[in-house]
């Protein structure tokens, strides 16, 4: 039998959206229009403590012998984990065909501040606004560290280590799906960053499909 | 307490605490805002592993690998060096500024040698790496934290500065790791900008180079700073 699509719906550009994800179920993040990355947190759907850290899974995931980096690495996750003291599996990626992410921090307040646009829109606003639907403010979340999904950003391998700022290699009707292997609560921001390179200088949309 | 005169002869040092942590522990220390707090290498080629709390609200806590992007942006820092320390989103204040640095400006090698803003070693890691029961920074921060009442599960972000630590992302995104640069005496110095409560996890790691395979002891210190004779500030 094969899977049915039962939620279909589009976070607009400079937006977020959180929602229920059941174990078992299949989560699709779709670059609608191409070069758009989404940010994405997760949640232990009974315990909003336990979260999805993204640089602590990108170890797990490289360090899985025999075959270093097989499962994943930094910029290609293969399985979530939550952060300490669970480190529990809370997802696996099902399908990735372009394989970019960047596991980072969101842009934020003091980001586009720094980027000389103070009263700009950043992913704090989206995750804020889309997790106060569940009761939760932006200081419960832990780490502001996530999984940019189709983000190219990569880290200099020299020097000071700076973030190198890559245009999105997407294209529309690329996907990433995550299989859920406990009840979650998932927020996904269209990140609003236009200001640098992040989303190709333009804010755009993000489909959501979960599959049964 | 004791003094300590700088080279010039001119500024003097007021050591308010000097404690030495032993090898696999963790250690809660408080630092009130304009104070130093100093570490220092104690054994040489080790790592120490740091975060902080805003001694008034706990829920602002410092969050490295943000701090790594946001000195990026400013052009004074990133993954492998820090000039300002922030906390975490919404909070996003200044929290310590790192004043002294001999290993993160590349005094003793590159300066991509110099630190690591990156998550710490916990069980699940150890187990994958084959070291199963191998007690790990995640045990030390959980006791470092029950000092001052927390949970683990309660607080801080996971990406932690990793002080000395010779480790880096690589081009394909996996990790690489080399032996610490530091020698026995380097030093590095944060200066408070608000109350601090620093947080400390003497690395326990024994099975990598990020540590040169042996668990050693480490020194702290907190300092006030001394005036010059001017009354400037040293």
């Amino acid at each position: 039998m094969s899977a049915e699509c039962i939620v279909d719906f589009v976070i607009p550009a400079c937006r977020g959206k959180a929602f229920k994800l059941a174990s078992g179920q299949k989560l699709r993040v779709i670059d609608e229009e191409g070069k758009q990355v989404a940010g994405a947190m997760f949640f232990n759907a009974h315990n909003y403590k336990e979260q999805f850290m993204a640089e602590f899974s990108g170890g797990l995931n490289y360090f899985q012998p025999p075959d270093l980096g097989s499962i994943g690495s930094h910029y290609r996750l293969g399985e979530l984990y939550s952060k300490v003291p669970y480190e529990n599996l809370m997802m696996t990626v099902t399908h990735n065909e372009l394989r970019d992410h960047f596991l980072g921090t969101h842009c934020s307040k003091l980001w586009m501040t720094l980027l000389g646009a103070p009263d700009h829109r950043s992913c704090s606003d989206n995750f804020a606004e889309a997790l106060a639907e569940f009761g939760l403010e932006l200081e419960d979340v832990y780490s502001p560290s996530i999984m940019n999904i189709f983000s190219n950003a990569r880290i200099d391998t020299e020097g000071d280590g700076r973030l190198l700022i890559n245009p999105p290699r997407s294209v529309s009707g690329d996907y990433v799906e995550f299989l859920a292997h406990m009840d979650l609560l998932v927020a996904i921001s269209a990140c609003p960053d236009d200001v640098t390179a992040m989303n190709d200088h333009s804010c755009k949309s993000i489909r959501i499909q979960i599959y049964s | 307490m004791t003094t300590q005169q700088s080279d010039h002869g001119r500024s003097e040092n007021t050591i308010l605490q000097d404690i030495v942590v032993p090898r696999c522990s963790g250690k809660t220390i408080r630092v009130e805002r304009g104070q130093v707090f100093r570490i220092i290498a104690h054994e040489g080629k080790q790592v120490a592993d740091l975060t902080f709390l805003n001694a008034d609200n706990y829920k602002e806590h410092f969050a490295a690998e943000h701090s790594a992007v946001l000195n990026s942006l400013q052009g004074n820092g990133g993954y492998y060096r820090l000039t300002t320390l922030y906390s975490k989103p919404p909070f996003e204040n200044p929290m310590a500024t790192v004043v002294d640095d001999l290993v993160g400006d590349g005094g003793r090698g590159g300066v991509r040698a110099g630190h690591f803003m990156m998550c710490h070693c916990s069980r699940r890691l150890l187990e994958h790496l084959g070291f199963p029961g191998t007690r790990t920074c995640s045990d030390n921060f959980a006791d470092a934290f029950r000092e001052i009442g927390l949970r683990q599960e309660d607080t801080y972000d996971e990406t932690i500065f990793n002080v000395w630590m010779n480790s880096w992302i690589g081009d394909d995104g996996g990790m690489l790791s080399e032996v610490p640069l530091v020698q026995t005496g380097d030093h590095i110095d944060f200066l408070a900008e608000m109350n601090l409560v620093a947080v400390v996890s003497v690395c326990p790691d024994e099975t990598s180079p990020c540590n040169d395979f042996k668990a050693k002891s480490l020194r702290f210190q907190v300092l006030e700073r001394g005036l010059c004779a001017n009354g400037a500030d040293a």
